[in-house]
């Protein structure tokens, strides 16, 4: 189930681009999700576990590919620990989604990401620990929390 | 700083080319679109110069912003253009939000997060859109934002209920546009209230229009227009400032700005003005000193502000809001 903690988060990671630099393994991209991932975020091929053919860039090392590819890379196989999804755009929001129905996966979220007006799904919000299934239910909790971040 | 910055940033696969307006500018949208891309082509060419591959061309000097001693350099750096992307805590801290604001400095920031410590406009909330080698910046949100697109002048929008930003002189004078037509108006009392103020009012049968400063919203925009997507009711007007339309209106005797408000990066320089919302105000203020029936208050409205002259020409600026 996909948990959200909106706000800070004690823990978290918060530069998801310089951790998937240090911490990314090749056999990651074998993968058909990550494939498809890649195809639909980045419009990108994956060639191998270091080579990934951009239409814009060419061939690139996985560390420049985006940072919501990357954040989404992350969750996918280190889901014990917590990414800052702000780096994700609402273009990821299906795949958060799709990674949290087949494994129990906490993401942070700083910003209110769209997860699609007309989508059903269920997220449990972890400042509240309510469980909601739409945005119209998601969008007045998440705004309450993300009010209250402290900038410090 | 002041004026509008063209800025083209070069590679032989792929070119920015773009116009930054104001102090600040957001970078933000879907993964994928460049903008992470944008900013290490920007910091090879300041390290590297023409031997990184990489041409910008822009008339002031394009940098970014990254490491542990940020601090320093933006007090070091003046009449710049500072790149800055997401994973940097301290684009969130309350030094930088006061550093920025202070500095004679533009801020391009690529972020999704919310920073109500800096008042960026909607104007400035830009995506990049992708066509081959070209990334073009779209505007991501328009004065009158709807779920529908544009509203044209034939359709134009009879509010049954307003909700105003402000508190002081533009909710005065929006009040009484409303009770004019008998339906209610109430103030949020700053833009972080009005996702609230929305909630509030889910009752209300017809439409909703939500006004507010254009020039400052910009930290609240992704909330509220993810509020609109869903509700369908509700209308936001976000010209830049109250002030500006009373300006753009042209309703004062004797007050004449329309130079400065055809061209405004000219005559706002953002050290002196963290917002376009604050020089409006000023201006307004400045033009209208010492007379004693204009004399403008953002706390009190004067009474002429109120005359059915002024109401009228506000209610034909206004267009596509119909007031009757």
């Amino acid at each position: 189930m996909l948990t959200i903690i909106y706000g800070d988060a004690k823990d978290s990671v918060y530069n998801t681009s310089v951790y998937f630099k240090n911490t990314y393994e090749s056999e990651w991209f074998d993968s058909e999700l990550v494939k498809r991932i890649i195809k639909d975020v980045d419009d990108s091929e994956v060639l191998s576990g270091e080579c990934i053919n951009s239409p814009v860039l060419g061939q690139i090392p996985p560390e420049r590919l985006s940072g919501g590819v990357k954040t989404l890379l992350l969750m996918l196989n280190e889901p014990d620990k917590i990414f800052n999804a702000s780096t994700c755009g609402d273009n990821c929001a299906k795949w958060i989604l799709e990674i949290g129905k087949n494994m129990d996966l906490t993401i942070n979220l700083r910003h209110m990401m769209s997860f699609g007006k007309d989508t059903e799904f269920e997220i449990k919000v972890k400042n509240s620990g309510e469980v909601v299934h739409s945005m119209k239910e998601l969008l007045p909790i998440a705004s309450k929390y993300l009010n209250v971040m402290r900038q410090e | 700083m002041k004026g509008a910055h063209r800025i083209i940033v070069e590679t032989r696969k792929i070119k920015y080319d773009f116009v930054i307006n104001r102090n600040i500018t957001i970078l933000t949208g879907d993964s994928g679109s460049g903008k992470t891309v944008l900013i290490d082509m920007i910091r090879e060419y300041r390290r590297y110069g023409s031997d990184s591959g990489v041409t910008v061309s822009c008339d002031r000097i394009c940098k970014t912003l990254d490491n542990e001693d940020w601090e320093y350099q933006l007090k070091e750096t003046e009449g710049s253009i500072i790149f800055i992307d997401e994973g940097n805590r301290f684009l969130f801290s309350k030094r930088f939000a006061e550093l920025a604001l202070a500095s004679d400095n533009y801020f391009v920031l690529a972020t999704r997060e919310k920073l109500p410590m800096l008042p960026y406009s909607i104007h400035e909330i830009y995506g990049f859109r992708k066509s081959g080698k070209f990334h073009e910046a779209k505007q991501k949100y328009n004065e009158i934002y709807h779920l529908y697109g544009e509203i044209t002048d034939k359709d134009g929008v009879a509010p049954q209920y307003v909700i105003t930003e402000d508190s002081n002189a533009g909710y005065e004078f929006f009040s009484e546009l409303s009770r004019q037509i008998s339906i209610s108006c109430i103030s949020a009392n700053g833009k972080s209230n009005i996702m609230k103020k929305l909630q509030d009012s889910e009752r209300v049968t017809g439409k909703r229009l939500v006004i507010v400063d254009g020039a400052a919203f910009g930290s609240e925009m992704k909330e509220v227009s993810e509020y609109l997507a869903l509700s369908g009711q509700v209308v936001l007007y976000a010209p830049e400032s109250f002030e500006w339309i009373l300006l753009s209106a042209n309703v004062v005797p004797k007050v004449n700005v329309r130079h400065i408000l055809q061209d405004p990066a000219d005559y706002i320089d953002s050290k002196q003005f963290a917002s376009w919302e604050r020089f409006f105000t000023e201006l307004l203020a400045d033009q209208t000193r010492g007379d004693i029936v204009w004399n403008y208050s953002k706390k009190k409205l004067p009474r002429a502000y109120l005359s059915p002259r002024v109401m009228n020409a506000v209610k034909r600026f206004m267009k596509v809001i119909v007031w009757e």
